[in-house]
């Protein structure tokens, strides 16, 4: 692809997002929508970049990114131990799999009354929610992208003189890498969703409570700016993941 | 000795959840508090929340706004999805957007959504639309890109029309991969219409969780939890026998789908 055709691509890839902040600012400024139902776009981004120096309002931020934070590295820590685990030793496989099969599909968020009931209305039942939601995505994508690993390679370092255990961390874990960095992308996007929505139900802080707070006193305005928050850290996590994964792939073909 | 072995595999998933539960009864009987009730109880408590007629009523009313927040969002996301595949101007078009609404959680639109439709099934409805929508145009958009351009050339000297070819060479060739987007998208509707009723604490299967929360019916609690989770079981177990006989031919890739976004 060349430079020429990308950028046509970026300016056709404005034109849909334009006309939305156009129909928007339009419904906005010819009376269609009340303001205290639909404030105008120059508002909101004013009102957004306002809070977003307020230090308030960036103790919510910080809220929010710790229990993501804590969530995902554990998501992440659990998934690929029990993915890889289950990838190598059949037994392991025997019983993760059928757990796996019946816990996927489970709705998750269903089960946050059961965690406020043990764990309480603090960090840990959210935490342990967008583990519950992060993890299956990146045990799977581990266990699939380990168990697709070539045996040539295997039998190459085994034949080389790599002794068994070792094979684990020196062949099957790096090979299977991209596959653990896609779960862990769709694991981190839906840890930002899970995280906000939990705050929603119960929170006393965080993003999700600010829209909470905001939609009980019919503030149009401040719903808007955490979604766009939320909205925002998740493209940038997601830009900063994908930072990692250039690193890390580096001398791998293109994936 | 080959069929004690299918049978046991077969019958894998139910040795699961009896293990699961079990582990969740006897973790119930050490921890001992009132607000953790055995499996047992939450199981005793079932038919008493199935039995009342109200609670019923909003469970079905919840699985009707979800059939059709489901069904309209598959309706349009698959052509949408195919176009995308299939012409680069419109993938150019529609990607930048669909990656910035990608991580707004869906389920929180419901209070701005709320404001402006009110609280009836229309606004469930159009959330539970957009949850769904974003999995399914991508998958259709996945599998339309992968489609071989030899199979459309051919389809295009046989003197097939690009409407045709549309839908006799890319939606078939496409359909693997349109429906594992369609079984994310089906736990995905049951995930958003269940979130979006705790949040709007209206109606509907969400609520009766909080409300037995609120009230203390812990046994409700989690004989709901029950409830929903097997919805979410048996909805996708439905989708996998369906999909089986559509796409016999194509070995799934995964036999589970990765993103439950």
């Amino acid at each position: 692809m060349n430079a020429r055709a990308v950028t046509s691509d970026v300016l056709l890839g404005i034109v849909p997002i334009a006309l939305l902040v156009a129909l928007w600012q339009a419904l906005a400024s010819f009376g269609y929508a009340p303001a205290t139902l639909l404030p105008p776009p120059g508002l909101v981004f004013t009102r957004l970049v306002q809070q977003l120096a307020t230090s308030s309002y960036q103790q919510e931020i910080a809220a929010t990114l710790f229990r993501l934070f804590a969530g995902f590295s554990i998501a992440v820590i659990l998934g690929v131990a029990i993915g890889l685990a289950a990838a190598t030793s059949p037994a392991v496989n025997a019983v993760v799999r059928p757990i796996v099969r019946v816990l996927a599909p489970l709705p998750k968020v269903a089960l946050y009354p059961a965690l406020l009931l043990l764990l309480g209305f603090g960090h840990e039942s959210k935490i342990t929610l967008v583990v519950a939601d992060a993890l299956f995505p990146i045990l799977l994508s581990t266990y699939y992208g380990a168990s697709m690993v070539e045996q040539k390679l295997i039998w190459s370092a085994m034949a080389a003189g790599t002794p068994r255990r070792q094979i684990l961390f020196k062949v099957v874990l790096p090979a299977a890498v991209p596959s653990i960095l896609t779960g862990c992308r769709i694991g981190l996007v839906i840890s930002c969703i899970v995280v906000f929505l939990a705050e929603m139900i119960t929170s006393t802080d965080g993003l999700g409570h600010v829209l909470v707070t905001a939609a009980r006193t019919f503030q149009a305005v401040d719903m808007f700016v955490p979604l766009i928050t939320i909205s925002l850290l998740g493209l940038i996590l997601n830009g900063l993941l994908q930072a990692v994964r250039s690193y890390l792939l580096r001398g791998f073909p293109e994936v | 000795m080959m069929t004690a072995r299918t049978l046991l595999s077969r019958s894998a998933p139910l040795l699961a959840c009896l293990g699961l539960l079990a582990i969740w009864q006897v973790a119930a009987l050490i921890l001992n508090t009132d607000s953790f009730p055995t499996a047992l109880q939450a199981i005793r408590a079932i038919p008493s929340i199935l039995g009342d007629k109200e609670s019923l009523i909003n469970i079905l009313a919840s699985l009707r706004r979800m059939a059709v927040g489901f069904g309209v969002a598959i309706l349009v996301s698959i052509p949408l999805g195919l176009m995308m595949g299939r012409s680069r101007n419109v993938a150019a078009f529609f990607n930048p957007l669909l990656m910035i609404t990608y991580p707004v959680p869906k389920a929180a639109l419901m209070p701005i959504i709320m404001l402006w439709l009110g609280v009836g099934d229309v606004a469930k409805m159009l959330v539970i639309f957009l949850g769904v929508s974003l999995p399914v145009i991508y998958h259709s958009f996945q599998g339309a890109k992968a489609v071989e351009e030899k199979m459309l050339w051919s389809g295009a000297a046989m003197g097939l029309s690009a409407a045709q070819r549309m839908v006799r060479i890319v939606l078939p060739a496409a359909l693997p991969e349109i429906l594992a987007g369609c079984r994310t998208g089906l736990v995905l509707a049951l995930i958003t219409m269940i979130t979006s009723e705790m949040i709007a604490r209206q109606s509907g299967a969400g609520n009766i969780l909080f409300n037995a929360l609120d009230m203390g019916q812990y046994d409700t609690v989690f004989a709901m939890i029950i409830i929903v989770g097997a919805m979410g079981i048996g909805l996708d177990a439905a989708f996998e026998r369906l999909r089986g006989r559509l796409v016999r031919w194509s070995e799934p890739r995964f036999d589970m789908p990765l993103s439950f976004a």
